[in-house]
């Protein structure tokens, strides 16, 4: 009976080369991060920085705590066909000198094209032509960051109509080329499983696990029969599933929660990271 | 690594693609051939629906002075009409109701830059 606690605890420790489990910092609920008593990495949305300063005051505070900070980009638009813009890459650069960051990310995705803004993150299709576009501009961004790069991929509405490459193989691909880490979104893999009526474990298994560098996690909405990944709801237990899942293979040095709107009260924040961190076997953090 | 490894590969027609797809999306432009409709449909709708979050976060009285109108009337005058950011977007949107005689009075009030400034300086 006594050593049970000694176990568990020893077991909750989180590996000197893990950060356990973040949350996206944003404003709405800065205060709610704050009180985190061991939080020990946080992601911010790149765009929202000023690389020239000064930080938000509770990003400031996160950083005095020495807790890592990680931007995360959303406007660079890699998979855009069009070399990246050289102003954002200068920009997310900046952000990472700015909040001493070990790593930043983007995605795998376009926003514009043709001179016009999606909006939001749009799907490439999964061929050669595509993998050589990201490439290229990964190889870009890389070229003036200090830090590494991990790349996202997306949750898509729909996909193209001519994939040469099945998602495995097209993101393992765009991963060898680049030397990136993964940012693996298990509600994305969630969201587009449950779309394409494919298996999950199916790509956790075909991945790359061992390059996944922080793993991203959301609730959303069905609408319609299609399941959207909007951040603006509670994770669905089938999404907590797939962290076992995940780390039942492998587990990754750190998760975190991503919500982006209809920001509920802290208990609820706090009771969902409680419940990533049982689902990943990393302490709580709250 | 494989047999993708790195043959240069000319990108101009997913250029030419990517293009196309955003128009259609955002621009009123024809879907392009081989996807499908009812899920581009879909995806339009959510960029939308995103869109007016954020025009709603810019504008907050505008949102809540439009009360159930929102983001219906929104969504409808966004349609085919690409994004100019939410600043642009929200001031566009409430010129084309005040224009039409049905902007609500307290919108209207958060289109001027100086009532802003009046707002900000009660604090």
């Amino acid at each position: 009976m006594a050593a049970e606690p000694e176990a568990a605890a020893a077991e909750a420790v989180v590996a000197a080369d893990s950060l356990g489990i973040g949350i996206g910092w944003r404003p709405e609920i800065a205060g709610v991060v704050a009180e985190l008593p061991s939080v020990r990495f946080v992601e911010v949305i790149a765009e929202s920085l000023a690389p020239a300063g000064p930080l938000p005051t509770g990003l400031h505070l996160l950083r005095e705590r020495e807790v890592a900070i990680v931007p995360h980009g959303v406007r660079l638009s890699l998979g855009g066909a069009e070399p990246v813009d050289p102003a954002r890459v200068a920009h997310l650069a900046g952000c990472a000198r700015l909040v001493g960051a070990p790593l930043v990310s983007e995605h795998i995705a376009f926003v514009r094209a043709g001179g016009l803004e999606a909006g939001h993150l749009l799907p490439l299709p999964r061929t050669r032509e595509a993998v050589a576009a990201v490439a290229a501009n990964v190889h870009r961004a890389q070229s003036e960051l200090d830090v590494p790069i991990a790349l996202e991929p997306i949750a898509a509405l729909f996909d193209w109509p001519d994939d040469e490459l099945d998602e495995a193989a097209f993101l393992t691909e765009i991963l060898d080329r680049t030397g990136a880490l993964l940012l693996l979104d298990v509600a994305n893999v969630y969201a587009n499983a449950r779309n394409r009526g494919t298996d999950p474990l199916a790509l956790l298994d075909a991945l790359p696990l061992d390059r996944v560098a922080y793993v991203h996690v959301a609730g959303g909405a069905e609408h319609d029969g299609l399941y959207h990944d909007t951040h603006t709801e509670a994770v669905p237990p089938d999404v907590l599933d797939l962290i076992r899942e995940l780390c039942a293979r492998h587990q990754p040095p750190a998760l975190m929660l991503e919500r982006d709107g209809r920001y509920p009260p802290a208990a609820e924040l706090r009771a969902e990271l409680d419940a990533i961190a049982d689902a990943s076997g990393y302490p709580r953090v709250t | 690594m494989s047999e993708l490894a790195s043959e240069p590969v000319s990108t101009a027609l997913l250029a030419q693609r990517q293009a196309d797809l955003v128009a259609a999306l955002v621009a009123g432009a024809p879907d392009p051939p081989g996807f499908d409709p009812r899920l581009l449909a879909a995806a339009r709708e959510a960029l939308l629906r995103k869109r007016a979050g954020e025009v709603a976060r810019a504008w907050p009285v505008l949102a809540a002075a439009l009360g159930s109108r929102w983001p219906a009337e929104f969504m409808a005058w966004a349609a085919g009409r690409p994004p100019a950011g939410a600043r642009t977007d929200g001031r566009d949107f409430a010129r084309t109701l005040a224009r039409a005689g049905t902007l609500p009075r307290l919108a209207a009030r958060e289109l001027s830059p100086w009532w802003r400034l009046v707002s900000r300086l009660r604090g």
